[in-house]
C-alpha cells in the first residue's frame, strides 16, 4: 500500500499522544492513591462509593449517639446507686423508729433524719446530666423536676422519654421520669417519707397509730426500693447492649472501609508495573519515530 | 529532418520541465491541508505518416490532474461527521463527569453533614449550638445544590454560544462553497481543464462543514450541492442558504437551530434533522445528558424540600409553636409557548413530592374542555376536562387570563428546583425537633399495658387537642374509654384487619393494635388492669428534651423519598453512575470512531497524499528524462553541424 508522508507522521505523532495520555493517567493515579479519577472511570464503582461511605458516615454518627446516650444512662445509673443507697438507710432508720421505748425527743430526732433523707432523696430526683439537662424531668429537662412540699413532692415535668437512635434499627431512651422511678404504681416515697415525718414529730401520734403507719411505710419503701432496682436493671441491661453495639459498629466500619478500600484504591504494584511497561512502550515509539522520519531519498540525492 | 528531431527533443524537454514542476509543486504541498497530489498525464504526439510507415513527433502533456476519490472522501466526510458529534458530546459530558469527580464538592458530603447535625440535635434537642450547627449545615446544603446547579447553566449558556458560533461556521462554509462553484465552473467553461486548486479548496470545505453537522453532497456538473438534515439545501449551485439560531419558543433560555433558507421566516430544526458534527454533539448533550442531569438533582431538592417541611411541620418548634417550613417551597417552572395567542398565565406547585418525576411536560389546549398533558420522557399524554391538573405529583392550575385553542406550555417540574432551594427558617429555635403530643401510662398502673410510637399527621395539626386525652382500660367490658366522643376512631390489628368505630361508639382494647383518633396514632400493647390508664398530652410551652420529631427527621436520610423508592443520596449515586456510564460509553465509541476516521483519512491519503520519496524518485526520473532530451538535441545539432561541415 502506498503511504503518504502526512500519513508516517501524523500515525507516529497520533500513537505517541495516546500513549501519553495513559501515561499521564497513570501517573494520576499514582500520586492520588486512587483507581477512580472520575466517574467514568468505574462508574458503578464510583456510585457504590456514595454509597458507602453514606453509610459509614452514619454508621461513625450512631457511634456517637450511643457515647452520648451511654453518658446519660451512665449518670442515671450513678444517681440510682445513690437513691438505693439513701432509700436501704431510710429503711433502716424507719426499722428504729417502731421500738415502744423511744421518748417523744428521741422520735424527733429519727423525723429529723428521716426529713433530712426526704430533702437529699428530692435531691437526687432533681439530678442533672452533664448538660446541665435535669435527669428525671421527662422533655422538660430545663425545669426542676420536683418541688418539696408539706406532703412530700411534686412533680413538674412531663411523661416525655427521650429516644436515641442508637443503630439504624435500634432507639432507646435514656431518660426516666421522675414518677417512673420515684412514684411507680402509686407508690409514691415522698408522700412515705413525708408522712411518717409528721406522725413520728407529733406527740399525739398513738403508738398503735404510729406502729401500722411504720408497717406500710416499710412496705411502700420495699416497693420503692424494688421499682429503682428495677429501673437501675433495665439501665443496665441498656448499657451492656451500647456495648453490644459498639463492637458491631466497629466491626461494620471497618468492613466498610475495607469495601471502599477494595473499590477507589489503586493496587500499587499494578499501576507501578504498568508505567513501567508504557514508558518501554513510549520510548520505542519515539525512537521509531525518529528513525522512521530520518528515512528519506533526499538524503542520497 | 534536423528540426524534426530537435522538435521531438524540445517536446520531451518540456515535459520533463512541466514533471519537475508538478513534482516541485507536490513536494512545496506536501503538508498543505486538503491538498491532493498532482500528476502530469503525458502522451505520445500524432504521428506524421511518412511513406514508410509513421514517424513519432516526440511527446506532449495534456493535462495535469489531481489524484482524487470521491468515494474515498466521502467515507471520510461521513466519518468526519460522525466523529465530531461523539468528539463533542464526550468533551461536554466530560465537565459534569469532572465536576462529579470531586468528591468532596458533590452533593453527598454536604447531604451527610447536614444529616450528622440532625442526629446531633437529637442528642440534645435544647441545646443552642446544636440548633446553629443545623441551620449553618442546611444552609451549606443549599448553597451546595446552587452552586452544582449554576455550574449545569454555565454549561447551557455553554452549549447556547458554541450553537451560535458553530452555525456562523456552517454559513461561511456554505457561502465559499458557492462562490467555488461559480469559480470552478467559469474556469472550466473557460478552458475545459480542471482547476485543482479551487477543487481542493472546495473538498477542504465540505470536509470542514462535515465537521460541524452531517452533510450530504450530491454534484450537478461542476457544481456540489450540499443538504443537511432531510434534504434541506445549504448550497445550490452558487446560491448558498442558511441556517440560524433562534429562541426556543417553549423556553426562551435556550437558543435551537433553525433553518433559515434565503432569509426567509426560521424554521426550527428538531434533534432529528440536526445530526452529526459539533452541532450534532451539542443538541444531543443537551437533550440526554445535561437536562436529565438538572432534573434529577433538582429532583432530589424538590424531595428533601418536600418531605423535610412535611416532617417539620408536624413538630414544634423550641417555643411550643408548631413548625413552620425549614427550606422554602420550590415551584415548578411553566413557560408559556411564544406562539401562544392567550394571555393565560399557568403557576403550579407539588402534592405529592415521592411521585414527581424527572421528567418534562408539555399541557396543550384542545378548546372546550379538552387539555391534554404529555410526559416528555416517554410520550404518555393524558387527556382532563378541567383546570386545575394533577400530574406526577404537580398541580397545574390558572393564576390568570384565559387560553385559546391550540396554546400550549412546558412544565419543568424539576429542572430549577436545585437552583431554588434555600433555607427558610431564621432562628434557631424555629426548628421543630419535640413532638406535639407525648403519650404514656399513668404511673398509678398495675397492668403491663403499654402505648408506644405515637405519631401525628397534618390533620391533628390543623386541630390539636387541647387538652390530654385519658384512655381508660375497663376489664368488665373490655374497652379503652374516654375517646373524644366527636371523633372516629380506627383500629388497626397486627394482623392488619382495619376496624372504624363512629364517634362515641364503644372501642374494645386490642393488644398489639394502631388507634387512630383524629390524625394521632399509637400502638397499644401488654395487658392492662382494669383502670389503668393512658394519656396523650399535647406538649406546650418549651419543652427542651423533646427530640421525638428530630428524630423522625434524622430518619428521611435513609427513607424511601426520592420517586418513593430511594434515598437523597441513591439518587445522587444514580446521577454520578448514569453520567459515569455515559462518559466512559462516549470515551470507547469517540475512540472507536476516531480510529475509523483515521483509517479512512489514511486511506485517502494513501490514494491522493504527497509521499516525498515518490517525489524524490519522480525528480531523479524527469531530470534524466531532461538530459535524455537534450542529448537528443545536441544530437540533433552535431547531425547539422556534421552537414554543415561537408566541404
Amino acid at each position: 500500500m502506498r503511504i503518504s508522508t502526512n500519513t508516517i507522521y501524523q500515525t507516529g505523532i497520533n500513537k505517541i499522544s495516546a500513549l501519553q495520555s495513559e501515561q499521564y493517567k497513570l501517573q494520576q493515579q499514582v500520586s492520588s492513591g486512587k483507581r477512580i479519577l472520575t466517574p467514568a472511570d468505574d462508574p458503578v464503582g464510583a456510585a457504590r462509593a456514595l454509597t458507602i461511605s453514606q453509610a459509614q458516615s452514619i454508621n461513625s454518627q450512631y457511634a456517637d449517639n450511643r457515647a452520648m446516650a451511654s453518658f446519660n444512662l451512665n449518670s442515671i445509673e450513678s444517681t440510682l446507686t445513690s437513691v438505693t443507697d439513701l432509700m436501704v438507710s431510710a429503711k433502716s432508720t424507719l426499722v428504729g423508729a417502731g421500738n415502744a421505748v423511744l421518748s417523744s425527743e428521741e422520735k424527733n430526732y429519727i423525723a429529723t433524719q428521716l426529713s433530712n433523707d426526704l430533702q437529699e432523696l428530692i435531691g437526687l430526683a432533681n439530678s442533672k446530666d452533664g448538660n446541665g439537662n435535669y435527669l428525671f424531668g421527662g422533655f422538660k429537662n430545663t425545669t426542676q423536676p420536683y418541688t418539696a412540699t408539706t406532703t412530700g413532692a411534686t412533680y413538674n415535668g412531663d411523661n416525655g422519654q427521650m429516644d436515641m437512635q442508637v443503630s439504624d434499627t435500634r432507639r432507646m431512651s435514656t431518660t426516666e421520669n421522675g414518677p417512673d422511678v420515684f412514684q411507680a404504681e402509686g407508690n409514691d416515697v415522698f408522700a412515705t417519707l413525708s408522712n411518717i415525718v409528721d406522725l413520728l414529730s407529733n406527740p399525739a401520734t398513738t403508738s398503735a397509730a404510729l406502729n401500722t403507719a411504720l408497717a406500710s411505710a416499710n412496705t411502700s419503701l420495699d416497693k420503692g426500693l424494688d421499682n429503682v432496682l428495677t429501673v437501675r436493671a433495665s439501665t443496665g441491661s441498656k448499657l451492656k447492649e451500647i456495648d453490644a453495639l459498639d463492637n458491631n459498629g466497629d466491626d461494620r466500619n471497618l468492613q466498610y472501609k475495607a469495601e471502599l478500600s477494595d473499590i477507589q484504591d489503586l493496587d500499587y504494584a499494578q499501576a507501578l508495573s504498568d508505567i513501567t511497561k508504557q514508558k518501554t512502550i513510549l520510548e520505542a515509539a519515539q525512537q521509531s519515530y525518529v528513525q522512521l522520519s530520518g528515512l528519506t531519498l533526499f538524503k542520497y540525492i | 529532418m534536423g528540426s524534426d528531431i530537435l522538435n521531438i527533443g524540445k517536446s520531451a524537454l518540456n515535459a520533463a520541465q512541466i514533471g519537475i514542476s508538478v513534482t516541485g509543486n507536490n513536494i512545496s504541498n506536501a503538508s498543505s491541508a486538503g491538498y491532493n497530489r498532482q500528476v502530469i498525464s503525458q502522451s505520445a504526439a500524432a504521428s506524421q505518416n511518412v511513406g514508410f510507415g509513421y514517424l513519432g513527433k516526440g511527446t506532449q502533456v495534456t493535462s495535469i490532474e489531481r489524484v482524487y476519490s470521491a468515494l474515498l472522501a466521502k467515507q471520510v466526510n461521513v466519518s468526519q461527521a460522525r466523529s465530531s458529534e461523539l468528539s463533542t458530546y464526550s468533551s461536554q459530558i466530560n465537565s459534569i463527569n469532572n465536576m462529579l469527580a470531586d468528591s468532596s464538592a458533590g452533593l453527598s458530603p454536604a447531604l451527610q453533614d447536614f444529616f450528622d447535625s440532625v442526629q446531633d440535635l437529637t442528642n440534645n434537642p435544647g441545646s443552642a449550638s446544636s440548633r446553629q450547627a443545623m441551620l449553618s449545615s442546611s444552609e451549606a446544603l443549599a448553597s451546595r445544590f446552587q452552586s452544582l446547579s449554576s455550574r449545569l447553566t454555565e454549561m447551557e449558556n455553554s452549549v447556547n454560544s458554541q450553537l451560535r458560533s458553530s452555525t456562523s461556521l456552517v454559513n461561511s462554509y456554505a457561502q465559499q462553497i458557492a462562490s467555488l462553484n461559480d469559480s470552478i465552473n467559469n474556469a472550466m467553461g473557460a478552458t475545459g481543464k480542471t482547476p485543482n486548486d479551487l477543487m481542493d479548496q472546495r473538498d477542504l470545505l465540505v470536509s470542514k462543514m462535515s465537521s460541524q453537522i452531517k452533510t450530504t453532497i450530491v454534484q450537478s456538473g461542476n457544481s456540489y450541492n450540499v443538504f443537511v438534515g432531510n434534504g434541506l439545501p445549504l448550497v445550490v449551485d452558487k446560491e448558498s442558504y442558511s441556517l440560524s439560531v433562534v429562541n426556543s419558543p417553549t423556553d426562551s433560555t435556550r437558543l435551537e437551530v433553525a433553518y433559515s433558507g434565503k432569509g426567509g421566516t426560521p424554521i426550527i430544526l428538531g434533534e432529528n434533522s440536526v445530526t452529526g458534527g459539533t452541532l450534532g454533539g451539542l443538541i444531543q448533550f443537551r437533550n440526554h445528558s445535561l437536562d436529565t442531569t438538572k432534573n434529577q438533582l433538582g429532583q432530589i431538592a424538590v424531595s428533601l424540600t418536600e418531605t423535610f417541611n412535611a416532617q417539620q411541620k408536624l413538630g414544634l418548634d423550641l417555643n411550643g409553636n408548631a413548625g413552620v417550613n425549614y427550606f422554602n417551597t420550590i415551584s415548578p417552572t411553566i413557560k408559556s409557548n411564544g406562539n401562544n395567542t392567550g394571555n393565560a398565565v399557568l403557576t403550579g406547585s407539588f402534592t405529592d413530592a415521592s411521585a414527581v418525576t424527572t421528567s418534562d411536560y408539555t399541557l396543550t389546549y384542545n378548546g372546550g374542555t379538552n387539555y391534554s398533558v404529555k410526559r416528555l420522557s416517554d410520550g404518555t399524554t393524558t387527556n382532563y376536562t378541567s383546570m386545575p391538573i394533577t400530574i406526577d405529583g404537580v398541580s397545574i392550575s390558572v393564576s390568570s387570563g384565559t387560553m385559546s385553542s391550540g396554546d400550549n406550555f412546558l412544565i419543568q417540574p424539576t429542572a430549577d428546583a436545585a437552583r431554588q432551594i434555600s433555607v427558610s427558617i431564621t432562628g434557631t429555635d424555629q426548628i421543630a425537633a419535640a413532638s406535639p403530643l407525648i403519650a404514656a401510662k399513668s404511673s398509678s398502673n398495675t397492668g403491663s399495658g403499654a402505648i408506644s410510637n405515637l405519631t401525628v399527621n397534618s390533620a391533628y395539626m390543623g386541630s390539636p387537642f387541647s387538652s390530654a386525652l385519658t384512655l381508660t382500660y375497663d376489664s368488665g367490658t373490655g374497652n379503652l374509654n374516654g375517646f373524644p366522643a366527636t371523633e372516629a376512631v380506627t383500629v388497626k390489628t397486627s394482623s392488619g384487619t382495619t376496624t372504624t368505630y363512629a364517634a362515641g361508639a364503644a372501642v374494645p382494647y386490642t393488644a398489639g393494635a394502631t388507634y387512630t383518633v383524629a390524625g394521632a396514632s399509637f400502638t397499644m400493647g401488654g395487658t392492662p388492669n382494669n383502670g389503668d390508664s393512658f394519656t396523650l398530652t399535647p406538649s406546650t410551652g418549651s419543652s427542651s428534651g423533646n427530640n421525638t420529631n428530630a428524630l423522625l427527621l434524622a430518619k428521611l436520610q435513609t427513607a424511601s423519598t426520592v420517586s418513593g423508592n430511594k434515598s437523597y443520596e441513591a439518587a445522587f449515586a444514580q446521577i454520578v453512575s448514569a453520567v459515569g456510564n455515559k462518559t466512559s460509553e462516549l470515551q470507547v465509541t469517540g475512540a472507536a470512531e476516531a480510529t475509523l476516521l483515521e483509517q479512512a483519512q489514511a486511506e485517502m491519503e494513501s490514494n491522493s497524499g504527497v509521499n516525498l520519496d515518490e517525489e524524490a524518485a519522480n525528480l531523479l526520473r524527469y531530470q534524466q528524462s531532461y538530459q535524455a532530451a537534450a542529448k537528443v538535441m545536441q544530437i540533433a545539432s552535431q547531425m547539422f553541424d556534421t552537414l554543415i561541415n561537408i566541404r
